[in-house]
């Protein structure tokens, strides 16, 4: 019975049980160092280390937060934001994963496409906002563009090299069942590569947000990075660090819910 | 349901890359399973022996000669030629869990007779021993396990022809002997006809009718060796018969070639 055996052990490295002592050890000493260096930010306003008017106590910053809550309009700024975000993310997703299946798997259209995207990828992406303002204007047009045009690349990089490295064994062996060509892309390549496009998936969700408040705060009429842009005319630091704190929540959580999906729709990940 | 498979001087070359010389990988093989048989095909490490195999699913086409499926020779992978790959874990779809994975090569067939191959396939499982593990995924079994479901899978196809690349050189050696026997069981009930490449000479005394034995580079035909042990073969009771020992004597001499000293330590390749 020892093959039951290695199955119920397979099984329970899998479900990862969390003690109390583990959690103690493993996340509880980050949480800790994360409160220290709060706390030294708070004592560093509070006792006058540093001296400045622009370096809020983090109190003074959680109480802004909490007050920009109340008022709702940072709630605005963020879905503004958000809004531009996933509407180039999606569009940078369908994109990139067709493409980078394509070309993997067609040489014509690999010869054709690849020196072309090899060309614009070492763009900084912010360095083609100030031209493309003149072509396509300040508004949503333009950001979507430039968040779609940042996200696009680590998409269709990881898919791409996900679908050359399906190994040759998978493709051999549904060829000797007489697969046609169409159901062995969508029945055994697509499938195999999941894993690289989830990979590029999450590094792109991290970057549609920083490009999307970056091109708010070049040429923006709304969205956190107006918002930030604004709030530093106004000389309001804690108003401004209480916006990144959303930001940064926003980007922890949709990692988090990223893994969760992937870990419920691709059980086989880093698995073989 | 079998047929026969043969190579009819093949020759196969493998161009040379940037100036490199060209590599021949087999000059002028003859050589022929006749339905049901289970051949054997012996050879020292590197002599392109999976490239013999692939030539004979239609993988790879030979530079000159034919491979003949029955009367008709093979372009591209015939039907009822079935592959068993060596890298089991590569070969299963790590995204099906076993029962999908079995399926694959039924899922052509029309829906309404969906219900019926599904039973169909647990029946091969329960044939390869792996009844009631219908839904977990390969790597949630060990390796003996997930070369059993490719075993299951290349059953589904309704194999005339069955090829295996070294099926059991990754697995340890209880289980290899546990996958052997149930092997020829299938192979008994089936009456598939049967070409085993391996370079374990035991191995392949112990399932075949004829051990073909291959020369090094260029890979040529040195001998065909009957096996006459009777069947059914047993793990204990053949490997000790003494025809199986002088078997296994003669063909490891013959790997060895003229200059090795064959002493039984050598002889244990």
């Amino acid at each position: 019975m020892s093959a039951v055996d290695r199955l119920n052990v397979s099984d329970r490295e899998r479900s990862e049980p969390r003690s109390s002592r583990e959690w103690l050890g493993g996340r509880a000493s980050g949480v800790l160092l994360i409160v220290a260096l709060l706390s030294l930010w708070e004592l560093s306003s509070r006792l006058g280390w540093v001296v400045s008017a622009y370096w809020p106590p983090v109190s003074q910053i959680l109480a802004a937060a909490f007050a920009q809550l109340m008022g709702g309009e940072i709630l605005l700024s963020l879905a503004a934001t958000m809004r531009r975000a996933a509407i180039g993310y999606a569009a940078a997703s369908a994109a990139g994963i067709v493409l980078g299946i394509v070309l993997a798997r067609s040489r014509l259209l690999r010869c054709g496409l690849l020196p072309l995207i090899e060309i614009v990828r070492p763009m900084p992406t912010p360095a083609i906002i100030p031209p493309l303002i003149l072509f396509l204007g300040v508004d949503d047009a333009l950001k979507i563009f430039i968040v779609a045009l940042a996200s696009f690349f680590p998409i269709f990089t990881t898919t791409y090299a996900g679908v050359a490295a399906v190994d040759d064994t998978l493709i051999q062996t549904a060829r000797t069942f007489r697969t046609s060509w169409a159901r062995t892309l969508y029945a055994v390549v697509l499938p195999a590569v999941v894993p690289a496009i989830a990979a590029g998936l999450r590094t792109a969700t991290g970057l549609c947000i920083v490009v999307a408040v970056l091109s708010e705060m070049i040429a923006g009429s709304s969205g956190i990075g107006y918002y930030l842009i604004e709030t530093q005319y106004a000389m309001r630091p804690d108003l401004m660090y209480a916006a990144v704190l959303y930001l940064a929540l926003t980007g922890y959580a949709l990692n988090r819910v990223f893994l969760a999906i992937e870990m419920r729709a691709i059980p086989w990940m880093g698995k073989s | 349901m079998s047929e026969r498979l043969g190579f009819d001087h093949v020759t196969k070359v493998f161009e040379g890359q940037r100036g490199e010389a060209d590599f021949v990988a087999f000059d002028d093989v003859t050589l022929q399973a006749g339905p049901s048989e289970f051949l054997a095909v012996v050879g020292p490490s590197g002599c392109g022996k999976s490239t013999l195999l692939r030539m004979a699913a239609g993988l790879v086409s030979p530079t000159a000669g034919k491979v003949l499926l029955g009367d008709q020779p093979v372009q591209e992978p015939p039907p009822g030629v079935i592959y068993l790959f060596q890298q089991y874990a590569k070969s299963l779809f790590a995204w099906r869990n076993v029962i999908d994975n079995v399926m694959f090569p039924l899922e052509s067939a029309p829906r309404a007779r969906r219900g019926e191959l599904r039973r169909q396939c647990q029946d091969y499982l329960r044939q390869v021993g792996l009844a009631g593990f219908e839904e977990k995924y390969p790597w949630q079994l060990s390796g003996g396990m997930q070369q059993r479901v490719a075993i299951a899978r290349a059953l589904a196809a309704n194999p005339r022809v069955l090829l295996l690349d070294e099926p059991f050189s990754a697995v340890d050696a209880l289980t290899r002997m546990e996958l052997q026997s149930l092997l020829l069981q299938l192979w008994e009930r089936r009456r598939f006809t049967a070409i085993l490449v391996t370079h374990d000479v035991e191995e392949a005394i112990f399932l075949a009718d004829r051990v073909a034995v291959l020369s090094a580079r260029p890979t040529a035909l040195k001998e065909i060796i009957d096996v006459d042990l009777p069947r059914p073969r047993d793990q204990l009771a053949t490997r000790e018969h003494p025809r199986f020992l002088s078997l296994r004597h003669h063909i490891t001499a013959s790997l060895l070639g003229p200059n090795e000293k064959t002493n039984e330590h050598a002889a244990l390749v």
